[in-house]
């Protein structure tokens, strides 16, 4: 693998324009949509098989140190986790992980089975119908395969979606947060940045200005497949127990007539 | 917010007809080895009976996936720790067992019935599989609901076990608290109390209890349940992703 490759968005700098937006529908020629109203700006309210980059309005009355409304903003967008719920779910191996650490789906593969629908615990993953196949951000993979960053990056006028080496962005993560914090933004914190944190850290981390649920993210994501072991047990340890009943049945049954 | 993967009707039949293979594959293969000479047309109506609903089972899953012609892109890889890639090789490798056993089934040949025994205590270890492994799916998932942890238990014991079933819905419900509010008061709760608790286990039971001697109540209670565990596997799936 080399160097890994990572997108960082402050949402500090976030103005809520949405160029990353429509770059990420042009580069990757997904189709119109019908707006929905969310009572906001917000359009769409979650991510959609045709939209892959989505800018978040969150609306927080007394989310200011004064007591005023606090407008956050925030670019939403699929996470390349380390430790990817959708990518341990495939069954067809439809969805990889690039050498750049990002993680991919195969359209010519995808069955559209939609596990990996239910396996993002970030609801990013999304079914198309007219392909049948599941759909969500590549990283441009075209993109960085050719020497550019992706489309949302590039479009970006405040450089709130910034791209390169995840080791390099982490840094000036760090550097801002706590310049954030001498300004007074006392929530300000990294979301995904620790590769030692949750899901091994996320390749598209962010920096927030409140508390993660209130961007609606989970405060703390787990892999979906964290059951798997238990319930496996579970299921061997009841088939022991309701095999044993059918088998004591069937015994006593069978000692009316001899043992064919 | 984690998004639900649209699993409809069809799923749920399959879950259904899936549980049912299992089980009556199950019951076969202990009946043929450990029951008596009574006990083999129990066995072999078990193993005829599983043959076409697996083959249904595996059509079901085809027909909901988005690319149907690619179905056999799930043999490209085998991931153990994944519910979804081992759940498509059983249906498959069950599916075999269940012809095999069923081929042989029809043989009164002794070495034909003893090497049908042998398969069927393999087989059943498959035919458990698939009654079972969809619980272990859904309760894997990223969809809120799935933070119960009961589902394995719940999922096969009800074929078997009324008694079991209610204890373990008793269960389940408690282990999911707040979550299982749209089961239990939310839009499927009618369906829940009125059919599941009501038709599909306390009716039986009473049924089972008072009215042995009579085979019509005996076949109405096997009906009921039948229909009982239809309802439940459809108010789970269902509202999972409510």
């Amino acid at each position: 693998m080399v160097r890994t490759l990572a997108m960082f968005t402050d949402t500090s700098l976030c103005i809520g324009c949405r160029a990353c937006q429509v770059a990420c529908k042009q580069w990757n020629e997904l189709g119109l949509e019908v707006p929905e109203w969310t009572g906001g700006y917000q359009n769409h309210a979650h991510f959609t098989d045709k939209t892959y980059r989505l800018v978040r309005f969150i609306e927080e009355p007394g989310g200011k140190p004064n007591g005023d409304l606090a407008w956050l903003l925030m670019s939403d967008v699929c996470k390349h986790c380390a430790e990817a719920g959708c990518l341990d779910a495939c069954p067809t191996g439809a969805i990889y992980r690039t050498e750049y650490g990002t993680v991919n789906i195969n359209q010519d593969v995808c069955n559209g089975c939609r596990y990996c629908v239910s396996s993002c615990p970030f609801g990013v993953v999304s079914f198309n119908e007219s392909t049948g196949t599941a759909k969500k951000c590549t990283f441009c993979n075209d993109r960085i395969h050719n020497g550019l960053g992706p489309a949302c990056a590039k479009a970006c006028p405040t450089e709130s979606i910034q791209f390169g080496f995840r080791d390099e962005l982490v840094g000036k993560a760090a550097k801002r947060v706590e310049k954030l914090k001498a300004m007074g933004f006392k929530d300000a914190q990294l979301y995904g940045a620790d590769a030692k944190g949750f899901l091994g850290g996320l390749n598209a981390f962010f920096l927030l200005l409140a508390k993660p649920s209130t961007y609606d993210l989970p405060d703390n994501p787990r892999l979906p497949q964290r059951n798997v072991m238990v319930d496996s047990l579970l299921s061997i340890g009841s088939a022991l127990v309701v095999g044993l009943g059918v088998l004591l049945s069937f015994r006593e049954r069978g000692k009316g007539g001899p043992h064919a | 917010m984690p998004k639900p993967p649209h699993w409809e009707l069809m799923i749920v039949w399959y879950f259904f007809l899936g549980g049912i293979a299992g089980g009556a594959y199950f019951t076969a293969a202990i009946a043929d080895n450990f029951g008596g000479a009574r006990d083999r047309g129990v066995a072999r109506a078990g193993y005829l009976l599983s043959l076409p609903l697996v083959a249904v089972c595996g059509l079901l899953l085809i027909a909901d996936l988005g690319v149907p012609t690619r179905f056999l892109n799930m043999m490209r890889t085998l991931k153990v720790w994944d519910p979804m890639s081992i759940g498509a090789w059983i249906v498959g490798v069950f599916g075999l067992f269940t012809f095999v056993s069923s081929a042989l089934s029809l043989s009164s040949s002794p070495s034909h019935a003893a090497l049908r025994r042998k398969i069927g205590l393999v087989g059943i270890f498959f035919g458990f599989f698939l009654a079972s492994y969809t619980g272990v799916l859904l309760s894997n998932s990223a969809m809120p609901f799935s933070a119960g942890e009961g589902w394995g238990k719940l999922k096969h014991a009800d074929r078997y076990s009324m008694l079991v079933e209610l204890l373990l819905l008793a269960a389940l419900i408690a282990a999911l608290g707040a979550a299982a509010r749209p089961l239990v008061s939310g839009h499927f709760a009618t369906l829940f109390w009125g059919g599941l608790i009501g038709l599909g286990l306390l009716l039986p039971l009473a049924l089972d209890l008072l009215g042995t001697r009579a085979r019509a109540l005996g076949a109405l209670a096997a009906a009921l349940v039948l229909i009982g565990g239809f309802v439940l596997r459809y108010v789970v799936l269902m509202s999972v992703q409510a």
